[in-house]
């Protein structure tokens, strides 16, 4: 697979929908999902070998698009940013309430348990398709979602 | 602790990365027909895949390759927007290649700059306008504590990145976008900008008023890079 601009721009057009539905559904922000969006696209024209190596263009923009949004809550919180513009971006419900909640823990986890809690979680992904994303076993999943409610249990102990 | 995480926030049996996989054509032809199977009769399946096949025909915006971020989004976007931005293109800047680097360190700091709508990575030699935008980058071999500061022409120091007192960590990685971003300013001469990669948080404000002071000295633990522009 060649990765010109205009194959990026082709891939942009057909599977772009993906990443923005996702980074809007991680972020619960409209100026942060549409950044996810370029800057998901924007980086393979520096790295490129991922995407080439991918058996999923699917599953390498849920594994690109995730890291970046996760990477970006993790920043927010350092500048107590994110939280503050999420709740009037949010509308009211128990869903929403429940996705405020779970980004605010998701920026404060390990980034692997993260992920993999997001995968889980967010995306209904069962073991094994979130063993394929993240190019783990699947009793590392296991491992990983396990720890989500220790990591819980020591940012109670820390707040 | 109860678990604030509820079981499942997808409504659907299927999840989202199949039911992507199927509407993009991913899953070979048996597993495309039993997904469109299930989701016909299945009524959580059935709105989950329609919301999604909804959303494909969102309209996306012009792709940018190198997108703005964090505060710089709202700022870029009304920089672009603003007609002060096409009014400033007489004001060259010619950016020269980076005067000094740090000694083996791994560390490097990249700029982009938006102009009329493009967006480039700026190199040795590059011209751009006065009033464009521009953000950094840095490659960093571990995570550390990235501060990018400035001096310009008329010897007032600035800190381009970060918005806070003190450096920001930042993620190991190579090219690592800042999320904030900046327009260039008006003066005339030379512009010298300093990058910090640091193993603690400094203190910011220290730095700027030292590097007013032409004292080029900085805390144990920093690496530095340095580049230099001249604005035409």
């Amino acid at each position: 697979m060649t990765l010109d601009r205009a194959a990026i721009e082709r891939l942009y057009r057909s599977h772009g929908h993906i990443v923005l539905r996702r980074a809007r559904a991680l972020l619960g922000s409209e100026p942060d999902a549409q950044e996810a969006l370029h800057e998901v696209f924007a980086s393979l024209l520096r790295t490129p070998e991922g995407l080439r190596s991918a058996t999923s263009a699917v599953a390498w923009l849920y594994r690109t698009t995730t890291h970046f949004c996760l990477n970006l809550l993790r920043n927010r919180r350092t500048g107590a940013r994110l939280l503050e513009s999420l709740a009037p971006a949010l509308p009211a419900g128990s869903r929403s309430e429940a996705l405020a909640e779970l980004r605010k823990l998701l920026s404060r986890m390990p980034p692997d348990v993260a992920a993999a809690a997001v995968y889980h979680h967010m995306d209904g992904m069962t073991h094994a398709e979130v063993a394929e994303v993240l190019g783990c076993s699947r009793r590392q999943v296991g491992y990983l979602l396990e720890r989500v409610p220790q990591s819980l249990a020591r940012l109670e102990q820390s707040a | 602790m109860s678990n604030p995480l509820p079981d499942r926030l997808w409504p659907a049996c299927l999840s989202s990365l199949h039911l992507d996989r199927f509407l993009m054509g991913e899953l070979d032809e048996p597993e495309a027909e039993r997904v469109r199977a299930h989701a016909a009769a299945c009524p959580r399946c059935g709105p989950a895949l329609e919301a999604i096949r909804a959303a494909r025909d969102e309209c996306l915006p012009p792709l940018r390759l190198v997108p703005p971020a964090g505060d710089s989004r709202r700022w870029w976007a009304a920089a672009a927007a603003g007609a002060g931005l096409a009014a400033a293109a007489s004001l060259l800047i010619v950016l020269r290649p980076p005067g000094e680097r740090s000694k083996g360190s791994g560390f490097a700091l990249a700029m982009y700059v938006e102009h009329g709508g493009e967006v480039r990575r700026a190199g040795p030699g590059e011209t751009v306008a006065g009033g464009d935008a521009v953000r950094f980058a840095v490659t960093a071999p571990q995570p550390a504590y990235v501060a990018v500061l400035s001096v310009d022409p008329l010897g007032k120091g600035s800190v381009y990145f970060p918005s806070g007192a003190r450096a920001e960590r930042v993620q190991a990685g190579i090219d690592v976008a800042l999320p904030l971003g900046t327009r260039l300013d008006d003066s005339v001469g030379e512009e010298r900008i300093v990058g910090l990669l640091c193993a603690a948080p400094v203190e910011l404000e220290p730095l700027r008023q030292r590097l007013e002071r032409g004292d080029a000295t900085f805390p144990d633990g920093c690496q530095v890079t340095r580049w230099s522009f001249v604005k035409r």
